[in-house]
């Protein structure tokens, strides 16, 4: 941290005087200050990790095409070696589950970490923040430079922070759109300056939203906007970690010289520096306890314990705690026996349950898929030798990534054949459409319907065989 | 503004939820607009749809905004003119 704590600034967010005519409610702008500690880094680490991930993973090649695309246009999401169809609309649906289970888990647990540590809203925000800082300076000088007059360096300064944001912003679209249409093609698209009008457009809207979110909302989309941040207190009890501040020990708050003891004072442990409402990304005081503003950053943490070293008090004066750990002085050890309660048991069992369901549904996903429907434009008919003759359609779907010879077979009555090809074959994650003539002598069975079965069965692997149900109608 | 954006912002998340559902289970290859096949390519058919979604949420919103206001507000309009 570069600027120096000194109590004389308290309470932080009176100096900032700027007030926006915003878009909910009055809203005085946050100047977030800078911070650095263990939590910070955690933060630092996920944003690497997530952005990473989002900028990176659209350019890995994989077969020959992109390792992950949501293929709109083809109606086929490709995640590495998987092909899904919108007939896996079931994975998807548990996917969500599991998502939001893990949500609840986590924040049943230690609250908001989602929202401190790895939500878009937070990692573009920090990003967005960092880029500010670098250019414009810290707090103070940014506070400095919004206030002063218009000026060519004021001009200057801001400018380049808008173009360095907007370039991001411009990036992150191109990239996001690059999930649903492929991204090798979209640079070409760009080097020729040829996109297609939707594409575009959707690059640019979702840059704009970017830089709105991150540039210009920041904590408003978390307070005002954002659905998660409303209702996440009813996962919340009183064993769950939460940032806390320990009104006990650093009540009454105050200034006093380094060194002082702070007992013979009266005085508690807080400094009232009003650094931890500084850092604070919403802009709250952390000292008024749990608030459904604190998106559980910890910012205040590490910059309370570096005030605490600085005082040679213990650190954790804000510190992740629980409620009844508060009240009751518990320690660590206390904490984490808490951790085990129905409310996690519960939320634990069924995210592990339907992860289960998901893996093993994974596991054994047929690669073939068949539907067979009648012909509806004739029952039945008569063909040559006295035969009776069905038509069916037939939708063949080859899930994998290489062509595959199927054959075809009928169970169900005895002396039932096919009429043109026995075998057929299928392209590479594609669907066909085929038609088939199964025959039987007229009078083998009674006259009315019966229930066959067509067996499509893959010549290379044994294992990939479906049996489905149909129905040959013998006319009287 | 206020309103604007509580028409808005929350008619879009639906949209997007509705986009997603509504796609997922129609190919828009198999959509007649007017007893004509869609003729658009995919991409803008997404698009347009989903502008389609995010309209009808909005009327919805903006529909339930309307009817929000209370009978002060009603009959005596001078009084509310902020916000």
């Amino acid at each position: 941290m570069s600027e120096q704590a000194t109590s004389s600034e308290a309470p932080g967010r009176a100096a900032a005087s700027a007030q926006e005519e915003s878009l909910y409610a009055v809203r005085q702008k946050v100047y977030v200050r800078a911070v650095s500690g263990m939590f910070a880094k955690w933060r630092w680490a996920l944003v690497w990790f997530t952005q990473l991930l989002f900028y990176g993973l659209c350019w890995i090649p994989w077969n020959g095409r992109q390792a992950v695309l949501f293929h709109l246009v083809e109606r086929k999401f490709y995640i590495f070696g998987w092909v899904f169809w919108p007939q896996d609309v079931f994975f998807l649906a548990i996917l969500l589950i599991i998502s939001a289970y893990g949500l609840f888990f986590f924040t049943a647990i230690a609250g908001r970490l989602w929202c401190g540590y790895a939500c878009p809203q937070t990692v573009y925000t920090e990003i967005f923040m960092w880029i500010e800082q670098k250019i414009e300076g810290d707090r103070n000088k940014r506070m400095k430079l919004d206030k002063s007059d218009m000026s060519g360096r004021k001009v200057r300064v801001k400018g380049l922070k808008y173009a360095a944001w907007i370039a991001l912003s411009l990036w992150t679209g191109f990239t996001f759109v690059g999930y649903f249409t492929p991204i090798r093609e979209l640079v070409g698209s760009a080097l020729t300056l040829t996109f297609g009008p939707w594409e575009l457009f959707w690059i640019l809207f979702y840059s704009s939203f970017t830089y709105l979110m991150a540039g210009v909302m920041r904590e408003q989309v978390c307070k005002y906007m954002c659905p998660y941040a409303r209702f996440q207190g009813v996962m919340f009890d009183p064993d769950t970690l939460v940032i806390t501040y320990d009104e006990e020990r650093g009540e009454p708050r105050g200034a006093r010289k380094k060194g002082a003891d702070p007992r013979a004072l009266g005085k508690g442990d807080c400094v009232d520096c009003g650094i931890c409402v500084q850092v604070c990304p919403t802009g709250i005081d952390i000292r008024d306890g749990l608030q459904y503003e604190c998106i559980g950053c910890a910012a205040c943490i590490d910059a309370c314990d570096q005030v605490m070293e600085k005082m040679s008090y213990p650190k954790g004066l804000i510190r992740y705690s629980t409620e009844n750990a508060v009240r009751k002085h518990w320690g660590m050890k206390e904490i984490i026996a808490h951790v085990m309660r129905p409310r996690t048991l519960i939320y634990g069992a069924i995210l592990g349950v339907v992860t289960l369901a998901f893996v093993w549904g994974l596991a054994t996903r047929s690669p073939l898929r068949v539907d067979i429907i009648r012909d509806r434009a004739s029952l039945a008919r008569e063909v040559a030798d006295g035969y009776i003759e069905n038509a069916y359609r037939l939708q063949v779907m080859n899930m994998t990534e290489l062509p595959r010879r199927f054959a075809l077979t009928l169970e169900g009555i005895v002396g039932l054949r096919m009429a043109g090809p026995e075998t057929i074959e299928i392209g590479p994650a594609t669907t066909e459409a085929v038609t088939i003539q199964v025959q039987i002598p007229y009078g083998t069975v009674e006259p009315g319907s019966h229930g066959i079965y067509l067996v499509v069965q893959a010549l290379d692997d044994a294992e990939v065989r479906v049996r489905e149900h149909t129905t040959f109608i013998m006319p009287r | 503004m206020k309103k604007l954006i509580e028409v808005l912002w929350p008619s879009f998340l639906v949209a997007g939820v509705a986009e997603m559902l509504f796609f997922t289970v129609i190919d828009p290859q198999e959509l007649y607009f007017f007893g004509e096949p869609v003729q658009v390519s995919e991409i803008a058919t997404y698009s347009i749809g989903f502008f389609a979604f995010w309209l009808i949420c909005a009327a919805s919103s903006l529909t339930t905004l309307f009817f929000q206001r209370g009978s002060e507000e009603i009959n005596h309009p001078e009084r509310f003119h902020e916000s």
